[in-house]
């Protein structure tokens, strides 16, 4: 799962990008308001971090704007203004959730993976597909109830294709899901994982749609 | 007046001293009635003996014919058995009253005061005045009983004092209940401040405050602002502490669960050294909340000479090394002879917030000149200077804000480095202008003080 993280303070955020990446996130920090608006406008985000005292224009300003432009994703306030006035106008503001610094690494990415799964519909924490059992916390993956070992990048693509299962997306779109700034994306990299998953747990589970992209539905075709 | 056991209640007190008043001046007033009344009564009585003596001398003279022993003059008064006379003729007695005796009350050649003697006949105390005759060798005694004159003198004071020893338990009574009304005021303000909760701090008000009063409540109500003004000030900055905290904390605990979790070496030894960095910023932070807490409690600061370049060279020094790591050039530029009066540990923090923040905002391999020198107009001055981004008209405007950071910052600061430095300033006299530096391009800094232990 890609998520925006906007916090300003330098140690924090590598403590945050790095411990997210730890625990399977996709994270692309930005530093200010500015570019965490630009950001959220224009690529497609599980989810976001954010954090209110930030440069150049304030988290709330920015989760209002964000709002006002029709962007819905999910959006957690980390902060440190911790009283309650702050955390109505918060929520009230947009906010899907509103934590108060310090918080702990794991408990962030459970809220973050709650978040998702309400965005999409899904009220359990393990996505399931025909006879495919996704558990998005513990990057685990069952068939028939038998484990399937999947690598990092798989996991992602299938985890986004069972998020959105019954649901056509482009190749562009998995790629924007897949993969954070800086990483170089070969042309065909979504291909040959659709093709390892394929491989794994069968070719009926992941429906080509020539020309638009890829599907998997929720139940097996009859 | 103190008295062993004497109240200690201030109604107790008034009620003694005026009562003893009172009571002193009555007793005054009753002892020189007394001296006095009975002074006149004297002279009154003895001017009737006196008559008396020169009637019988003239009776006597006239009508001295016949040899009689001697005759009792009758009974007159209700006071006569109190007085007696006698009336001697060549030595012989001729005449008494019924309770004189025979021989003469004051022997011939008893001394006398303008003819008036004391003496004591048969046990009692007599007051004896002697005429005599010019003829015929005539000798006249008329004598009182002492004890006379003191039963009228007892009646003349019993009629004057004795209204005044009644009133006096009433008087007492009265003063009992006027001092209990005086006191009053006291009373409700005991109270007033009794049923105060012990944490409210609001201005006691008393309805109708007395003169007396007034300054006493005017420095009680100022002094509950005072503590009010104390306890807010560290409801504050524990507050602001506790919320300052939270983001250095949040990077520690990030920081350490991404070092436990990582399993390649270099990543985790980067995720551990972050952990103490957050753990540094931390610190720093702690310490610039508790100077400025200080300074906000504490009144003037201490008064030592302090050599300003001296500190300086001090301060650079020890912030060069982190200037050297960012590969800026920092240099010292000191003149001799530029002494302050102040706190030497505040100025030296003054100091240092200022060349640290030099250091920290300004980019790698920036220059970085700190001046001590003396202006022409006599005043010592201090300037930091960076070839830095410097600060827009506006964030110069903020500065000093508590925990204001100049956005777009990169550097972690904990944003109360200029409170403190303007704290500094203030409690100094010093002067502050923050303005675009000339020389470098980036922020100039100057500290301007006039010399000498006058600056405080």
């Amino acid at each position: 799962m890609r998520i925006l993280l906007a916090e300003d303070d330098p140690l924090l955020g590598d403590g945050l990008r790095a411990g997210l990446r730890q625990l399977g996130f996709q994270v692309d920090w930005v530093r200010d308001g500015d570019a965490a608006e630009r950001e959220l406008r224009s690529e497609p985000y599980a989810a976001a971090v954010l954090d209110l005292g930030l440069p150049r224009k304030d988290g709330l300003d920015v989760l209002a704007a964000v709002r006002r432009a029709g962007v819905s994703l999910p959006v957690l306030v980390l902060t440190a203004r911790d009283a309650v006035p702050d955390r109505i106008r918060g929520l009230d503001t947009g906010a899907d959730d509103y934590v108060v610094k310090p918080v702990d690494l794991d408990e962030l990415a459970a809220r973050l993976r709650a978040l998702v799964r309400r965005a999409h519909g899904q009220p359990q924490e393990c996505l399931s597909a025909q006879d495919v059992v996704l558990d998005p916390a513990a990057r685990t993956v069952l068939q028939g109830g038998q484990p399937v070992t999947l690598s990092t990048r798989e996991f992602d693509l299938l985890h986004v294709l069972m998020l959105n299962a019954g649901r056509v997306l482009s190749r562009e779109q998995l790629e924007q899901q897949l993969y954070s700034w800086g990483r170089e994306v070969e042309s065909n990299a979504v291909e040959v994982h659709v093709h390892h998953l394929r491989r794994k747990l069968g070719a009926a589970l992941i429906q080509t749609v020539r020309g638009v992209g890829y599907m998997l539905a929720r139940a097996a075709a009859a | 007046m103190k008295l062993a056991g004497a109240p200690h209640s201030l109604q107790g007190r008034l009620l003694a001293l005026v009562l003893g008043m009172v009571l002193a001046v009555w007793l005054t007033t009753a002892t020189l009635t007394w001296f006095d009344v009975r002074g006149e009564l004297d002279e009154l009585l003895d001017g009737h003996l006196a008559q008396a003596a020169a009637l019988l001398v003239v009776q006597q003279a006239r009508a001295f014919d016949d040899e009689h022993d001697g005759v009792d003059a009758p009974v007159l008064h209700r006071y006569a058995p109190k007085v007696a006379f006698q009336v001697f003729h060549e030595g012989r007695l001729v005449m008494r009253s019924a309770n004189a005796p025979a021989e003469p009350m004051l022997a011939p050649g008893a001394p006398m005061k303008k003819g008036f003697a004391s003496v004591r006949i048969d046990g009692s105390a007599w007051r004896v005045f002697t005429a005599l005759g010019a003829e015929r060798d005539i000798r006249v005694y008329v004598g009182e009983q002492e004890a006379s004159r003191a039963s009228i003198l007892w009646a003349i004071l019993r009629s004057t004092l004795g209204p005044m020893l009644i009133a006096l338990p009433l008087l007492g009574l009265g003063v009992w209940w006027a001092v209990l009304r005086g006191v009053a005021p006291l009373r409700r303000l005991g109270r007033a401040l009794g049923e105060r909760q012990p944490d409210v701090l609001t201005p006691v008000e008393l309805g109708d405050t007395p003169a007396e009063m007034a300054p006493m409540l005017d420095a009680l109500n100022g002094l509950f602002g005072r503590i009010g003004t104390l306890l807010e000030s560290e409801r504050r900055f524990t507050a602001d502490a506790a919320h300052e905290l939270r983001t250095p904390i949040a990077a520690i605990r990030a920081q350490a669960q991404v070092a436990l979790a990582e399993t390649d070496d270099g990543l985790r030894r980067h995720a551990l050294h972050n952990t103490l960095a957050g753990c540094d910023r931390a610190t720093h932070l702690v310490e610039q909340l508790l100077t400025l807490s200080r300074l906000e409690a504490s009144a003037a600061p201490a008064r030592q000479l302090v050599d300003l370049g001296l500190l300086a060279r001090r301060v650079v020094a020890e912030v060069a090394p982190r200037a050297v790591a960012k590969h800026q050039e920092i240099e010292l530029d000191a003149a001799p002879g530029c002494a302050l009066g102040g706190d030497e540990a505040l100025l030296a923090v003054l100091v240092r917030n200022l060349v640290d923040n030099a250091v920290r905002y300004s980019p790698p391999s920036a220059r970085i000149k700190v001046r001590v020198a003396r202006q022409a107009t006599g005043a010592v001055e201090l300037v930091v200077e960076d070839s830095g981004p410097g600060l827009a008209e506006a964030d110069l405007q903020r500065l000093g804000e508590r925990f204001f950071r100049v956005p777009g910052s990169a550097e972690s600061g904990s944003g109360l480095g200029w409170s403190i430095v303007r704290r500094i300033a203030a409690a100094h006299r010093l002067e502050l202008h923050a303005q675009a530096s000339a020389e470098l391009g980036g922020l100039a800094v100057r500290v301007l003080g006039q010399p000498g232990t006058a600056s405080v």
